[in-house]
């Protein structure tokens, strides 16, 4: 309770919010737009600007009808835990506390969710998301029909991962600093 | 002490560098092209090994002729060729979007709409494979109709991701067509089709498909514009706006 305190406390400060959601919107709008990128490259080259934004603008519809409930939950989960923790990340360097060891297991807690998050996103049923990119590249991608969830799995990691490392941080924030015994 | 410091400034511009790697790395693996690995339901034997080595260029989309599954005008200046697999819940997502396009833009002839096979036998064994067959052999009996009838149907009563009971569906579907059964069986027992499907297989893959629903759509001048997954109504309706411009 007192760490969620420690989180609404530096996110009512504006640029902390402010970054917070900027970074969610990049990451969702990254995991919105990923399918269609050879496609948004295309009309880039060829329509007006208002075109290519209205186009990028019609694309978050994707959410609802290119992701399954599940995969939509957990993407939208991942932008906006990696939007906090960036935040969060960027109050505690800010604020110069704490030791490098700690920060960097924080650190790569918050990659390693958006990482795992990143290969969760996309139709796990139909072969399109980015696992099975990664695993048919490497000549496995049969893997994919033992996996309970068939890839899933790597967002519910990732959304594991990223409230470990927005734990951590809000516990370093909030922890007085003293000398160890 | 001073070394920790500038670690910690270094961590937060490294992190950002890292996940932009990553996120780079994942936008060059959704636009590359690996292959799915579809099983060919007659002999067993994975359809890829037979296909070409994946172009990934939408111009490779084979031409749109007669002998296509079309609904609309095959004069119409705008074509959507969609690689579908009867199984995949986004397919089935993705029809129900299509049949609004082709509602409001089907009509006055502006668009039409192709359907080609892309069965994913690795996640919809047998069964994907199966239903095309049947539609295959719904449209060689009763024609170009019939096959959009039977397509339509089964999208509408799939369960989607091989759940569906395809021994009853398919019998109903064609019992409903008019189709006569026992010409029917001969057909969808006889692998005629498998060619046939295994070509339309290839050529998504020759054109950038690695999961489905894939699409092409044509412009009136040539250009192809690729349709990745069950993009929202309004994103293929901007996309035939711009195209029509073209």
């Amino acid at each position: 309770m007192q760490y969620i305190g420690t989180l609404i406390k530096v996110l009512r400060n504006p640029y902390y919010s402010l970054l917070a959601a900027l970074i969610a919107g990049f990451i969702f709008s990254m995991a919105v737009w990923l399918p269609s990128f050879q496609l948004i490259w295309i009309v880039s080259q060829t329509a007006s600007l208002s075109e290519s934004l209205s186009l990028l603008w019609s694309l978050y519809g994707a959410i609802g009808s290119n992701f399954s409930l599940v995969s939509a939950i957990y993407t939208i989960l991942i932008a906006i835990l990696f939007g906090m923790n960036i935040a969060l990340l960027t109050y505690y360097i800010r604020k110069m506390r704490g030791g490098a060891s700690g920060l960097r297991g924080t650190g790569l807690s918050s990659i390693g969710g958006l990482v795992s998050g990143v290969f969760g996103i996309g139709c796990a049923a139909c072969g399109t998301f980015i696992f099975t990119s990664v695993l048919t590249l490497f000549g496995v991608g049969g893997i994919l029909a033992y996996l309970p969830f068939g890839g899933e799995e790597f967002g519910f990691l990732g959304v594991g991962l990223l409230l470990y490392s927005l734990y951590t941080l809000t516990k370093k924030i909030t922890d007085p600093l003293v000398c160890p015994i | 002490m001073e070394e920790t410091k500038q670690t910690n400034q270094y961590l937060i511009p490294a992190a950002i560098l890292i996940a932009g790697a990553f996120v780079a790395a994942a936008l060059y693996f959704s636009s590359s092209t690996s292959v799915p690995v579809a099983i060919d339901a007659g002999n067993n034997q994975p359809a890829v090994a037979q296909q070409p080595e994946p172009t990934g260029s939408t111009d490779s989309v084979r031409p749109v002729t007669s002998e296509d599954h079309i609904k609309g005008s095959l004069d119409a200046p705008i074509k959507i060729v969609e690689y579908s697999d009867f199984e995949c819940p986004f397919c089935k997502r993705f029809h129900d979007t299509m049949n609004e396009v082709m509602d409001k833009y089907g009509d006055s002839g502006e668009v039409a709409w192709v359907f080609r096979q892309f069965p994913l036998e690795q996640l919809h064994p047998v069964k994907a494979q199966a239903v095309a067959v049947a539609s295959e052999c719904a449209a060689e009996q009763g024609g170009n109709d019939t096959f959009w009838k039977f397509t339509d149907g089964y999208f509408d009563v799939t369960l989607t991701n091989n759940r569906t009971d395809i021994e009853t569906v398919i019998p109903q579907l064609v019992k409903e067509a008019g189709l006569d059964q026992a010409a029917f069986q001969t057909c969808f027992e006889s692998g005629k089709y498998d060619d046939h499907i295994a070509a339309d297989i290839a050529n998504a893959v020759e054109t950038g498909g690695r999961g489905t629903p894939w699409s092409v759509m044509i412009g009136p001048d040539g250009t192809t514009y690729p349709i990745n997954g069950a993009q929202p109504l309004a994103a293929v309706e901007q996309l035939i706006s711009i195209a029509q411009k073209n």
